[in-house]
């Protein structure tokens, strides 16, 4: 990393604070600085703020089936900044930054045609490349709503993290357990708060139900 | 007396109980040890968190290897794919410091150290190994009088360190044949029954690879197959019923190598509630007894 890449660092450090995530530069002249979707506008104008020499490049959008990953790119000084923020697909939205970068406008309305991404706060807008009558569910560039399991792995997965069994037990087997002489279910974590608690953490700590795409509070995956 | 901890993983205990029966019944008989695990979680299965988060398959597995660690006890398994998890969680967790410090650091939050000191083993080695085929032998009571098929199951083959991998199925071979059944041959024992491609494919699980082995089964003139993992058991049990869709009728029965072992000792089907099976289990159970006693 060069004198700039590290200077360039530092400042969104300083302007960032928490919201900034994780910075990289891989490469001379090349910097990436991961940060959370709520500070986009933060961000731009921090970099706007900082550097006179500001160039807007232009916004990559991403669909990865289960999230949005919006890439802002900028020239700064020969280098080139590129902010990186990453949004459930499920909110389906991308903050304007035409009104702090007039050159981002047209972009904008670009993603929400090929993409279907909502841009509340856009001055302008409207089908750019796409015929007004477009219908809305059939966006060129959008995938399902979909993650990295085919179908009949995702009951599999969803049952392993939320109960910590792949195989659910049924009111009736419960039943059928008892008449048999056996206790309603083996010893499993799920039969009891404290080991629940603690497998779960396990999950949260590790990256599995980010990778499947579990959603911790319907307690099941965000797709079917 | 022999004494391990016993983990009865996901399938046994919620889709077929009647191995859990079964295996407590014959473990009794001949003086095994089993004490439950408690608070464990899937062991976790082996394919979609192993392939998606190694870490995560890791810490799961090694959570449950630490609850046998608490106890004092090696840890028994009586499903191939638990054994497979475990097996392998275990040996890197041993072998690969680095690994296992990974894993710690997550354990610790939670109160948990593996210190690597659990052996895990299939309930077929503790039997062959550990109790011995001459005291099983002296077990048997009611000798059975059928011709079986042996599916052992892909992961039954798993061997730590270039061992010999057909050393458990032998072992599972020869507990078999001490309850006075005939095994016969039926060439395809190797090939998988296809639950794991269930999940991808089904028509390709079903008529590639369960398919040849019922026919090959049948043509042997086997009157029921012997296996000790319950997930392949779901896979010849209900993928006969499904196969029905496809105009292709096999009415086959599958039984584990405990149940097997607990009515050859004279334990009555009726107390091993064989109907937890989705095949004709308990039919071929009633008639083995009807053979025995006429």
């Amino acid at each position: 990393m060069t004198g700039k890449e590290r200077e360039i660092v530092e400042c969104m450090r300083r302007e960032l604070g928490s919201d900034l995530i994780d910075a990289k530069t891989p490469r001379e002249r090349r910097v990436f600085l991961r940060i959370k979707p709520t500070a986009l506008r933060k961000a731009v104008n921090a970099l706007k703020k900082n550097y006179s020499t500001l160039r807007f490049m232009t916004i990559s959008a991403v669909d990865h089936g289960l999230d949005f990953e919006f890439l802002h790119h900028f020239h700064v000084d020969g280098a080139v900044v590129t902010l990186r923020s990453v949004k459930p697909k499920e909110d389906n939205t991308l903050e304007s930054i035409t009104d702090i970068i007039p050159a981002a406008n047209f972009i904008e309305r670009e993603i929400t045609d090929l993409f279907g991404v909502k841009i509340p706060n856009h001055p302008k807008p409207g089908n750019l490349i796409l015929t007004k009558d477009w219908p809305d569910d059939k966006r060129p560039l959008r995938k399902p709503l979909e993650g990295a399991l085919p179908p009949q792995a995702r009951p599999v997965a969803e049952a392993l993290i939320s109960t910590s069994c792949v195989a659910p037990i049924s009111r009736y087997m419960e039943r059928k357990r008892e008449e048999a002489g056996l206790p309603k279910t083996s010893s499993f974590a799920f039969t009891n708060e404290k080991d629940m608690k603690e497998f779960h953490g396990i999950m949260k700590d590790t990256s599995l139900s980010k990778k499947v795409g579990f959603d911790w509070k319907k307690k099941k995956l965000r797709y079917r | 007396m022999v004494k391990y901890a016993s983990f009865l993983g996901c399938q046994i205990p919620m889709r077929i109980p009647s191995i859990e029966i079964a295996s407590k019944k014959v473990f009794e008989k001949i003086g095994l040890e089993a004490v439950d695990l408690q608070g464990y979680s899937c062991c976790p299965e082996p394919v979609i968190s192993r392939l998606l988060d190694k870490t995560a398959w890791l810490a799961t597995s090694a959570r449950n290897l630490v609850l046998a660690e608490e106890l004092g006890l090696d840890l028994m398994t009586l499903c191939n794919g638990c054994y497979e998890t475990l097996l392998e969680a275990n040996e890197i967790l041993k072998h690969e410091p680095e690994e296992r410090q990974r894993v710690n650091d997550i354990l610790k939050t939670y109160g948990r150290e593996y210190k690597g000191l659990v052996n895990v083993k299939h309930a077929v080695e503790v039997l062959y190994e550990d109790v011995g085929p001459e005291k099983i032998k002296e077990h048997v009571t009611k000798p059975m009088k059928i011709r079986v098929a042996m599916h052992y199951g892909c992961h039954l083959y798993r061997e730590p360190n270039g061992g010999d991998i057909t050393r458990k199925p032998n072992m599972m071979k020869e507990l078999t044949e001490l309850t006075g059944v005939e095994i016969v041959d039926y060439g395809l024992e190797r090939l998988c029954c296809g639950y794991p491609s269930m999940q991808a494919d089904e028509e390709f699980s079903l008529k590639q690879r369960l398919l040849p082995k019922l026919k090959n089964i049948k043509e042997a003139g086997a009157d029921a197959v012997v296996l000790t993992c319950p997930a392949c058991t779901i896979q010849f049990e209900i993928g006969q019923i499904l196969l029905r869709e496809h105009g292709i009728h096999y009415n086959i029965p599958c039984i584990n190598l405990m149940e097997l072992l607990a009515l050859s000792f004279g334990i009555p089907s009726k107390d091993l509630h064989l109907e937890f099976h989705k095949g004709p289990t308990s039919q071929l159970a009633e008639k083995i007894e009807g053979d025995v006693n006429a």
